[in-house]
């Protein structure tokens, strides 16, 4: 049963700020609602003053440029499933929101929304971490850009401060003959393990790459040192089959959580298996994209 | 807050309180209790409905944020005493047995099939994964569902 | 759709695949469920539980909650001093809200009612119990230690006339009761025997997930009582209701409308009566609905640990099994200590034992009660059974189906002295099941096929009325008190009645399930309705088409010829009537009625227990992901074996049900309690199988009417779901080589088997788990 509170519905930022700012304290944004009415529900938060940010414009939209992808924070994941701009720029994100949750959820979540709540399970923040893309932030104050590491900072917490409001995700473009992929293994209605891969080619090797695993430890997170032994190998197959084991290997740094899912040595062996097969998919899609 | 639903085809002017989810107006406000209210945590799907042709978890759905738009719920798919393609392949097929699922699988299935009026068994299958039934074991909710399809003749929506 | 019939013939509607009479209704969303109603005046109710597993309650402040606005009622024990608190369907030991203590985290301590739910849930927050924590025990075996914290200081009252009858003997303070099915000396068999088996397997606590929560409605006028619920035995929460207020049983009327989902978790009473309370306090007509969060906690299956130990010939043939059962039944006995006695009956199998010695005892523990659920007793003691028939198979070098073959009873041989025999074929079971799952074909690597079998002392006991009642324009309303819990009994019934009276189908109307409109059934449970209401429904029919026939020569043809019996109605020289002109014959004008009364007891046919036996009969192919551990069953066989089915396509859907459900017990749905408290007491994360876990089904049935009931037919939807984790253990096995005792088959479970399997390096195919010797 969602408990109590007021709803305000502004039409523009300034009376989005003003409206938080009269909540004393009490106060939350609110768009899909997915996450957020579900621990009002559960009685985990509870808030006097909801403040419905669907209607503002600034936080709409997806468009490609020479940058990147911008993404809205009020874009739905289905919107992104859906997007032609996503599947050109990063299919392999349209395959992630594919596969968030459930239909219903996808409708209605929204990209901002998964972020800013920061559910240690989340598919969307373990693929940006990966894909180096940042947040923006809008305040009273002004607009700041936070990448996605410096962003979460623990299970349901982020750098947003209480008054700012997330604007948008920008994803920089991919370098030339660059994969990403991402890939998860669930048991229950949220994974157990998730990994994403970034991996660039140059001149027949892996000239740089990015690992992030999430669902395994407290927030998504990456291992530098995966990525590292991923990093001059030979873009082939058989390269990449026979310094897996090491790259898995490092896995073992991450402090895994023991949970509902599995105990922690399980959960670093299924990101392991997650790894392997995307990096594979990676690296097959930086090669074709040679 | 005043709101203006169009549900089913018919529109209504209700006051809506910020916390009333879409759920609570249609059941109790409404009398559509048609729709179920089973996890209350968006899992399970029972209280599926579709807004503007999308489905949302009427549980966890502010009815607030209706306003304006339209709802169908399971007690809006027939044409009169006329049953959809789908209501009647549910019953060809018991596709339910205690049915406190079946408005949730009905909506589901029904805007599946109006995105992707011939579905493959997968599609259906991976279609549904997200409404859960305790009852029937899926089966033959799947077959009922391809059989609608099957009923559509390929040039209609 | 696969049918197998060997039955004589039925009369029309019986066997016919007809739709589901609630179909339109439940198509459209207008069929109401108890959650759906209302009534003028009504208030809502919410509870605080308890959050600690076990404490003593030193004191309740209700006063801020009482001067709450829009607050009704503020209910604790203290405020129901009029009220016979404790209840309890084997034993009387649940007190409808905490009396001093709690007993397991989630108990409910305050019930408050409010114009609306928002309301009670807002003065929830405003009352404060001082608690004082005891020590507690959160499985069955720490229940069982020298210094165990004991729950219950005096063993709750038993009751008698609720099909458990023995004595409980409580061997230590935290035993709730203790069974034994016994016969022969096993001593000497384990001696001479040429394989001893021994291993210790495990089943789930686990949830049923009626997707309708648990949800009442209750009203009082006049100083009687009417409750609207979601039960499946709206009769025995008549009585439980009538002891808990001090009424006759004719003032408490018990309504049950659709209802969403029972598979046993709605047997017997769960919030009825603290719902009646708040309604007395309250003044008012009272909702109380619980969240699923709350169902949870409410009523879950039993866990068990048992210990088996199976002693066989050079040849495989069985020559004692003995076995020690634990179940954790959790705070309150509520329904465990039947679970208990049966898992004890259901041990042995469809199988013939020399000598059998079982013991079961049901533990309380400080986690929610455990209760009936699908299968009872069954799914835990066929774990174990199933699993060493293939152990012994395996060491012993002998088709796994062949050993069973070697064991099973034959038709018509009774598995325990004075027990019905056997009313079922089970080698042609084997059969069919050996070619649904092409048990001799080759297989692909990391898949692995079992076929296993079980039998439950099914049927409840046989305590059913039916009223058949003839119209003058012919048509008929059928009155019983099975309830319709999505099963189809609708449907079934209908068929039946109007198999019986010789009518249309679209001519009968059936009324279920309000105490005080129709009459007494016993329960709807143990696979009974069809059978049992079928075989009241059966005497009421003849009953009516009796008095009728007599009827129809008074009236119609005093001075002969005489009245010839046809099907519908009667033929009297070259005039056909149809029981409609025959009532209206009787009473000389356009109107009347004939009532035709149908008893069932204890007696004839259905004198000797069980009234029948039910068969499970699956066969599954499963493939083993080894990087993960993830198991998925790919192929599964059901073989509903049910004498005689009168709605095949309703037969199919509850064998496909059934095994769905098991396969959530094999393979996911486990409830974890940690440091006193439930750890997935929701549906993010306990889950139920999906559409995605569906496998290629191949649902056989079996007609062979040899059942008790019209027909021949016997009971079905409980059976295709007993030896489902047991047949998914074994196929494990031959897939992947690891026996796995521990249900659920987890992906980490599997994963570690997986692990051990190769540090011992033990070959994939190697055979024999650790528990030979």
């Amino acid at each position: 049963m969602i408990p109590r509170f007021a709803l305000s519905r502004p039409r523009t930022l300034d009376e989005a700020f003003d409206a938080f700012a009269a909540s004393d304290g009490e106060g939350a944004w609110i768009a899909g609602g997915t996450e957020l009415l579900q621990v009002m529900k559960m009685g985990l938060a509870q808030f006097r003053d909801l403040i419905d940010i669907k209607a503002l414009e600034p936080l709409r939209g997806i468009h490609a440029d020479g940058d990147g992808l911008h993404i809205g924070a009020l874009t739905t994941h289905r919107e992104i499933e859906r997007s032609p701009d996503i599947a050109r720029a990063f299919p392999g994100m349209a395959a992630m929101a594919r596969r968030v949750a459930n239909v219903r959820v996808r409708s209605t979540g929204t990209i901002g929304g998964n972020l800013a709540f920061a559910e240690p399970h989340s598919d969307p923040a373990t693929l940006l971490l990966a894909s180096d893309a940042s947040v923006r932030l809008c305040g009273p104050a002004g607009e700041r850009s936070v990448s996605i590491a410096d962003f979460v900072l623990g299970p349901l917490s982020t750098a947003r401060e209480a008054d700012e409001m997330l604007l948008g995700i920008d994803i920089p473009a991919a370098a030339p003959s660059t994969g990403r992929a991402y890939d998860k293994i669930a048991f229950f209605e949220r994974p157990a393990a998730s990994v994403a891969v970034r991996l660039t080619i140059a001149d027949g090797t892996v000239a740089s790459a990015t690992v992030a695993v999430g669902s395994v430890g407290e927030i998504p997170e990456r291992v530098e040192e995966a990525a590292r032994r991923l990093e001059g190998i030979t873009a082939s197959e058989e390269a990449l089959s026979d310094a897996l084991p090491a790259v898995i290997d490092a896995l073992g740094a991450i402090d895994a959580v023991d949970d509902l899912n599995g105990s922690p040595d399980y959960k670093r062996h299924l990101a392991g298996v997650l790894l392997a097969s995307t990096s594979r998919a990676a690296l097959r899609e930086a090669s074709a994209d040679v | 807050m005043s709101a203006s639903l169009t549900v089913n085809g018919r529109t209504r002017e209700l006051s809506i309180e910020p916390r009333e989810t879409l759920a609570e107006v249609l059941r109790e406000r409404l009398a559509l209790t048609g729709t179920k209210v089973s996890c209350d945590a968006q899992v399970c799907g029972a209280c599926t409905v579709l807004v503007d042709a999308l489905p949302v978890s009427a549980c966890t759905y502010l009815a607030i944020d209706a306003d304006g738009k339209r709802i169908r719920t399971v007690e809006g798919l027939a044409d009169g005493q006329r049953l959809s393609p789908l209501q009647q392949a549910f019953i060809d097929h018991a596709a339910f047995q205690c049915a406190f699922c079946t408005a949730g699988m009905l909506m589901t299935a029904t805007a599946l099939l109006e995105e992707n009026p011939h579905p493959s068994r997968d599609d259906v299958v991976e279609g549904l994964e997200g409404n859960l039934c305790r009852c029937t074991g899926y089966a033959h909710i799947i077959d009922a569902v391809l059989a609608a399809a099957d009923a559509t003749p390929a040039d209609v929506r | 759709m696969k049918r197998v019939i060997s039955r004589g013939s039925a009369p029309s509607p019986i066997g016919e695949p007809v739709p589901r009479r609630d179909g339109i209704a439940k198509v459209t969303g207008a069929a109401r469920f108890t959650v759906d109603l209302s009534l003028p005046g009504l208030a809502h109710a919410k509870l605080l539980r308890s959050p600690y597993p076990h404490a003593r309650i030193r004191s309740i402040d209700t006063a801020q909650a009482r001067s709450y606005p829009g607050v009704i009622a503020v209910v604790t024990a203290d405020d129901l001093p009029d009220v016979q608190l404790v209840y309890g369907h084997a034993v009387a030991d649940h007190p409808l809200i905490a009396t001093g203590v709690v007993r397991f985290a989630g108990e409910p301590i305050v019930g408050i009612v409010a114009d609306d739910p928002v309301t009670a849930e807002e003065a929830l927050r405003l009352v404060t119990v001082d608690y004082e924590p005891l020590p507690y025990v959160m499985t069955a075996q720490e229940a069982l230690g020298t210094d165990a914290p004991v729950l219950h200081e005096q063993p709750g009252e038993q009751r008698p006339h609720r099909g458990f009858e023995e004595d409980i003997a409580r061997t230590h303070a935290n035993v709730c009761s203790h069974s034994v099915q016994q016969w022969g000396d096993v001593e000497p068999a384990f001696l001479e025997a040429h394989l001893v088996l021994e291993g210790e397997y495990r089943y789930p606590r686990s949830y049923a997930f009626a997707m309708e929560p648990y949800n009442a409605i209750a009203q009082w006028t006049e100083g009687e009582l009417t409750v609207w619920t979601s039960c499946q035995h709206p009769y025995m929460v008549r009585e439980d209701l009538a002891h808990c207020f001090g009424l006759d049983l004719s003032r408490v009327r018990v309504i049950v409308p659709y209802v969403g989902g029972g598979y046993g978790s709605k047997s017997y009473t769960k919030i009825e009566p603290l719902t009646a309370a708040l309604a007395l306090r309250a003044g008012r007509p009272v909702r109380l609905v619980l969240s699923i969060d709350e169902s949870i906690l409410t009523t879950r299956g039993d866990g068990a640990t048992v210990r088996l130990r199976s002693a066989f010939d050079r040849e495989g043939h069985l020559l004692a099994r003995e076995a020690t059962i634990l179940l954790d039944t959790g705070a309150y006995a509520e329904n465990s200590p039947l679970v208990g006695r049966k898992a004890a009956n259901r041990l042995g199998g469809p199988y013939r034992i020399p000598a059998l010695h079982v013991t079961c005892s049901t533990v309380y523990t400080n986690t929610a009660p455990a209760s009936s659920f699908r299968g009872f007793g069954a799914p835990q003691a066929v774990l174990a059974g199933e699993s060493q028939m293939d152990e012994a198979a395996a060491a012993l070098g002998i088709d796994a189906v062949e050993i069973r073959r070697r064991n099973a009873l034959a038709p018509g041989e009774r598995p325990w002295p004075r027990a019905r025999g056997l009313d079922a074929d089970l080698q042609a079971d084997l059969d069919l099941a050996v070619e649904a799952i092409e048990w001799d074909a080759p297989i692909e690597p990391g898949r692995g096929r079992a076929i296993c079998i079980s039998a439950s002392d099914a049927g409840s006991e046989p305590m059913s009325t039916a009223l058949v009642r003839v119209h003058s324009d012919g048509s008929i309303t059928l009155t019983c008190g099975s309830t319709e819990i999505g099963q189809g009994s609708s449907t079934v019934l209908a068929q039946m009645a109007a198999g019986e009276m010789g009518v249309d189908l679209e001519r009968i109307h059936l009324m279920q399930s309000d105490t005080a409109a129709v009459t007494y059934d016993r329960s709807t449970g143990a696979s009974r309705t069809t059978t049992l209401m079928g075989l009241a429904i059966g005497a009421a029919a003849r009953d009516a088409r009796t008095q009728l026939v007599q009827w129809a020569q008074e009236t119609m043809a005093p001075d002969g010829p005489t009245v010839v019996e046809t099907s519908g109605g009667v033929t009297i020289g070259d005039q056909s009537h149809d029981w409609g002109a025959v009532v209206r014959s009787f009473f000389g004008g356009s109107a009347g009625e004939c009532v035709g009364r149908g008893y069932l007891r204890k007696h004839g046919a259905t004198e000797q227990m069980p009234p029948f036996w039910e068969i499970g009969c699956v066969g599954v192919e499963v493939s083993v992901d080894e990087p993960t551990g993830r198991i998925r069953v790919e192929r599964l066989v059901t073989v509903g074996d049910v004498g005689c089915a009168i709605n095949p396509q309703l037969v199919e859907g509850q064998d496909i049900g059934a095994a769905m459900m098991g396969l959530g017990m094999a393979t996911r749905e486990e409830l974890i309690y940690q440091d006193g408290n439930l750890m997935n007491g929701n549906l993010f994360d306990y889950r139920v199988p999906r559409s995605t876990d569906v496998p290629d089904l191949r649902p056989i049935i079996a007609e062979r009417g040899d059942g008790v009931g019209l027909y021949g037919a016997k009971g079905g939807g409980e059976g295709s779901l007993n030896p489902v984790a047991a047949a998914v253990a074994n196929a494990v096995e031959r897939a992947v080589g690891i026996r796995l005792r521990e249900a659920p088959f987890t992906p980490e479970r599997v994963w570690r088997a997986l692990q051990a399997r190769d540090a011992a390096g033990t070959a994939p195919d190697a055979e024999a788990g650790d528990a030979s010797r």
